[in-house]
């Protein structure tokens, strides 16, 4: 699980100012779902998955998912946004154990 | 009396200020936990929508909200889900939120997209985990408080949640 925390943002290859651009983003992460023992009894611990995902464009935040443990493992998740300026497009995730991951995108024109 | 058990009026408000202000930075150095809790929690499907959108009516989205997701799902670990909302996000008139909800997980609500205007588009699309054969809900809020819902049953042939 040396993986996680790895990010990878896809944007389209060619972007037109003013387009509304469809993102499709994934982070390795393991989204430990809640274990029970033979009882069926929830074990009480702290599990690792990510609750916040944040992506920012120019400076402002565009889009936000709050995640629970009802999201897979090694999340993957897509967004719309309208690309006005050139800049950086930065995704970014959080989980419970306080691991920040991040992942960025150059928005440019062709 | 007092001075001599050591219990003096100042000493004891002293001890309670510092315990206060102790159990204060306590709460306050898990704001993670707490933003967990709201969402991510076991509960059953009303009792969720109940404490989300405290009973507001929600109405059938018809063709505003186009919900895309496998009818049938061979593997619920992995079931992907799209949404996109036929708005036209202006400051004035945007999608605020979308919810997924899956009906019959222990976790029904599964997560919450929140949108600025900026996005020029209500689209999200994420992988979600389904426990078994269950109805998955796209619930949208918009600017103005309306709450839109669309509805469409997945089969699941192998439970992925667990949990």
């Amino acid at each position: 699980m040396s993986d996680i925390g790895k990010v990878r943002v896809r944007i389209p290859s060619s972007i037109k100012a003013g387009d509304v651009v469809r993102v499709r983003t994934l982070v390795i992460h393991p989204m430990e779902r809640i274990e029970r023992d033979a009882q069926g009894k929830i074990i009480d611990k702290k599990y690792n998955y990510i609750t916040k995902v944040t992506v920012t464009y120019l400076g402002k935040t565009v889009v936000s998912f709050d995640t629970t443990q009802s999201v897979s493992e090694n999340p993957f998740f897509s967004f719309a946004f309208k690309a006005t300026d050139p800049g950086q497009l930065k995704v970014a995730f959080t989980d419970t154990v306080g691991g920040k991951y991040e992942g960025t995108a150059d928005i440019k024109f062709s | 009396m007092t001075e001599q058990h050591g219990f003096s009026r100042r000493s004891v408000l002293g001890t309670l200020g510092v315990l206060g202000a102790a159990a204060a930075t306590g709460a306050l150095a898990r704001p993670g936990r707490a933003t967990a809790q709201t969402l991510g929690m076991q509960e059953t499907l009303d009792a969720g929508l109940k404490r989300v959108f405290g009973g507001r009516p929600i109405k059938d989205a018809g063709g505003l909200v186009k919900l895309d997701v496998p009818l049938i799902a061979e593997n619920g670990a992995v079931v992907p889900v799209s949404v996109e909302v036929n708005s036209p996000m202006t400051p004035s008139n945007y999608v605020k939120h979308i919810y997924i909800v899956a009906d019959k997980n222990r976790i029904p609500i599964v997560t919450r997209v929140a949108f600025a205007p900026e996005a020029g588009q209500a689209y999200m699309g994420a992988n979600i985990r389904l426990g078994e054969t269950t109805d998955v809900r796209a619930i949208v809020e918009q600017s103005d408080g309306t709450l839109l819902q669309a509805k469409r049953e997945v089969k699941v042939t192998v439970g992925g949640c667990g949990g």
